[in-house]
């Protein structure tokens, strides 16, 4: 055992406080003040990417012949922590997190060529098609088909909830090749090169907090070449298996869960209880907090064993484990910034959300952001794989560890 | 004892739903809630034919002399279709003001559904109690002088009258502002569950006292309106479950309806046995209220009890719905904002659970 972070990392946390004390715009700062979702608003977010990737730490996690940071597990952490620290807008998962690593691992040399470089670099921004309307926890039982044509597939049918596939130029899904099989058996990984093929349509869907975030895409007849293929055909839900992997886990999220925290202590020290005193001084209050901060605190613990390569993230409903907890304390934190901000997070603000908007807000920034990111963060128990299906995987495991 | 509507208040019942059940299905309150004044004047105005507009007010002040089962069997309803006119916010906070005061002028226009009386109270964060308010009423001699800020004023931007609670000598009055006096600058905005509501700043207003040394009438007043926010809460959460059941029984995911995954099953279980008990409370404490036995303690649970089912059920609705229970288009999560706005006014579960604690 040994927790000592090293002495010399002081200095790495210091030169990356410095560095993201100074260079996103004012507009990159409003995007991270103004975050109500794991997605953050689109424009500032990509110009953040790209600032980033300048300075050479877009894609911490990615191996450094690839352009990542080659930063040890505890630098990485501390990045998390400072950037969380800012508030800044985190990076947008589906590129970085999960079709880049994708196709570092199984793409072609021509595919990484034509690919890796816009992902990297901020310039694409890749959609993941995966669900449709009637295979979402089923998601093998997916219909939407491509028929080989020559050198190209034919795609017919539709998805949803297609997060930001309004801001895409690029996407990555899942098609039904073949239905003589297991369901499993006949889909294949497709990469689409540009959405604005013939025949594509991309309708955004409005979320529950009047915001659209997801989106509907139809195919009627669309033609695109094969070389998009990732994977033998027929053999795409192997390639799919693989990103999960990128998908449930793997990063530091516990940093953001503290922040949410922070914000809370912060607005409860003004904020009175009813009974008496502030919030903060309240002591049903602080027991609650104190739950919900010892709870973050052994998922922080459980993601840093993990990062330090402890056999526990050997398990192989880790991902699972992973994901439950994170989506479930990060529900938890939007309840109590609710409770925290009250009446004042009733008002609906869109308007004053949008940055760059004319619009002051009624109130703080909690505020504003208190109820979108409460109603917003109901999705993370449902999406990434339903955290019922979830704990079936776990359960699985259950009695066989060690 | 016994807990069921009279054949009357059946009738009122089954006539309200069913004009909404006709004139108010989702669609029809959504184009409501998106035109400019966010509300209907007309379902406003077939409110008053209806009678509904005085119900709950005295017959010697001219109406109909409802009480809290009353109260309960049209806002129960009005949960169940979301309603978006300002039933709450004028007629049983504003209108029970004027009424409280004795105002005749002003309940009247308030009962024919010629003005909107909104109740100028909450002052940020959740005025849960009366002794929480601090707006100050100083008497000169033209009148009181009022200075400060209402928050969360229910339909405080259309309001053609405002009932203002603010302390005078330590005891909390009534006072009677023209929203279009000076030194009023009012903010109105949309809230998150489709009704309208105001930030209202007073710069040395001038206000007339209708009430002072209320004693217990403000409290009643608060009462009874808490009784109402929850009977509407209560009517969400049966839409809520009733949906949802419909939803996991035809959904199909591996072949089979997502009702036949235990999980599944168990969380509709919760879900029903969650109603029940928020019903029961309801149809419980609208008995105690009318019998006035009602306790602060009986209230405290009835809201606490309230707004912590009523989170339960709206969060359960929408993880069974999957993605179609994150969408505007569905009105799943309109029913849980509903919950969860009313859960907000008034104190929240948080503060009555705790309260409830603290008496004995
Ligand atoms: C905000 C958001 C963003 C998303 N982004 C994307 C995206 O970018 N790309 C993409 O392809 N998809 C995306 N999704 C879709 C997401 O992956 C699906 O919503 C998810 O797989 C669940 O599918 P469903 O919505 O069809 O729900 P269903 O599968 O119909 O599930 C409904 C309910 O039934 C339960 N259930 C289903 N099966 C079982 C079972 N076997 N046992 C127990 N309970 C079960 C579920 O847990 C859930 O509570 C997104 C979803 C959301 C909400």
């Amino acid at each position: 055992m040994d927790i000592d972070f090293g002495s010399k990392l002081e200095d790495f946390r210091a030169e990356v406080g410095a560095f993201l004390d100074e260079a996103p715009t004012p507009a990159i700062r409003e995007a991270g003040r103004k975050l109500t979702s794991v997605f953050a608003p689109f424009e500032q977010c990509m110009e953040w990417h790209q600032i980033l990737h300048k300075k050479g730490w877009a894609a911490p996690s990615w191996p450094k012949e690839y352009g990542g940071t080659g930063w040890s597990v505890e630098q990485r952490y501390i990045f998390a922590e400072e950037y969380r620290k800012r508030d800044l807008p985190p990076l947008l998962p589906q590129s970085l997190g999960m079709v880049g690593p994708l196709l570092i691992d199984l793409g072609t040399e021509e595919q990484k060529e034509k690919y890796l470089p816009g992902i990297l670099g901020g310039l694409d921004f890749w959609a993941q098609g995966y669900s449709e309307p009637n295979s979402g926890s089923d998601l093998a039982s997916l219909s939407c088909r491509a028929d080989a044509d020559g050198d190209d597939y034919i795609i017919n049918g539709s998805k949803i909830w297609t997060t930001y596939a309004h801001h895409a130029n690029r996407m990555f899904m899942l098609v039904r090749t073949d239905n003589s099989g297991k369901k499993q058996q006949g889909i294949t990984f497709l990469l689409l090169d540009r959405v604005d093929y013939e025949g594509m349509e991309i309708r955004p869907i409005v979320g529950l907090d009047g915001s659209p975030e997801q989106c509907e895409v139809f195919f009627d007849n669309v033609r695109v070449p094969q070389s998009g293929r990732v994977g033998e055909e027929n053999d795409g839900w192997t390639v799919a298996k693989h990103l999960l992997k990128h998908e449930r886990g793997g990063s530091a999220a516990s940093p953001t869960l503290k922040r949410g925290l922070e914000r809370v202590r912060e607005a409860a020290k003004s904020t009175p209880s009813g009974f008496g005193s502030m919030m903060v001084d309240d002591p049903v209050f602080q027991r609650d907090m104190g739950e919900l901060e010892a709870d973050i605190a052994s998922y922080e613990h459980f993601e840093k064993l993990a990062v330090s390569g402890h056999p526990m993230a050997n398990d192989p409903s880790f991902p699972s484990m992973n994901k439950t907890m994170n989506s479930e304390l990060v529900q938890r934190v939007s309840v109590m910034i609710t409770r925290v901000t009250g009446t004042e997070a009733i008002p609906f603000q869109n308007e004053a959300l949008r940055v760059g908007a004319n619009v002051e807000p009624l109130g703080t920034d909690l505020d504003l952001v208190a109820m979108p990111y409460y109603l917003n963060s109901r999705a993370t128990t449902i999406y990434a794989g339903s955290n019922e299906v979830q704990r079936d995987l776990i359960a699985r495991t259950v009695g066989r560890e060690g | 004892m016994d807990f069921t509507f009279t054949d009357e208040q059946q009738m009122l019942r089954d006539s309200v739903s069913g004009f909404l059940t006709k004139n108010y299905d989702f669609d029809q309150r959504n184009e409501i809630v998106r035109s400019d004044t966010g509300w209907s004047r007309d379902i406003w105005r077939q409110f008053a034919e209806l009678g509904l507009l005085g119900l709950p007010f005295p017959e010697n002040q001219g109406g109909f002399g409802g009480g809290a089962t009353e109260t309960v069997a049209i806002a129960e309803p009005f949960g169940a279709h979301l309603l978006a006119e300002p039933y709450i916010a004028c007629i049983s906070l504003g209108g029970a003001a004027v009424a409280a005061a004795g105002n005749s002028d002003w309940l009247e226009k308030v009962m024919n559904g010629d003005a909107i009386a909104a109740f100028a109270y909450e002052e940020g964060r959740g005025t849960a109690d009366p002794i929480q308010v601090t707006m100050q009423a100083t008497p000169t001699d033209e009148g009181f002088i009022l200075t400060g800020e209402k928050r969360m004023v229910l339909a405080g931007g259309e309001a053609d009258i405002l009932v203002v609670a603010a302390e005078l000598d330590d005891e909390l009055g009534l006072f009677l502002v023209d929203p279009s006096a000076d030194g009023l600058s009012v903010t109105s905005y949309p809230t998150m569950d489709g009704r309208r509501a105001a930030n209202i700043r007073f710069e040395a207003v001038l206000a007339n006292s209708i009430m002072e040394k209320p004693g217990e009438a403000i409290r009643t007043l608060l009462d009874n309106a808490i009784l109402a926010i929850c009977a509407e809460s209560v009517g969400a959460m049966g839409a809520l479950m009733k949906q949802t059941a419909e939803y996991a029984g035809t959904r199909k995911q591996f072949g089979v309806s997502i009702g036949s995954f235990q999980v599944v099953a168990h969380r509709m279980a919760d879900m029903k046995i969650a109603y029940n008990k928020a019903r029961a409370t309801l149809l419980y404490s609208a008995a105690l209220i009318e019998a006035g036995e009602a306790t602060q303690k009986d209230i405290a649970i009835l809201k606490g009890q309230t707004g912590k089912l009523g989170r339960e059920i709206g969060e359960a609705a929408i993880q069974t719905h999957g993605g179609v229970g994150m969408t505007d288009e569905l009105s799943v999560s309109h029913y849980h904002k509903r919950i969860l706005a009313n859960d907000a006014l008034l104190g929240s579960s948080e503060y009555h659970l705790r309260k409830v604690g603290t008496l004995s």
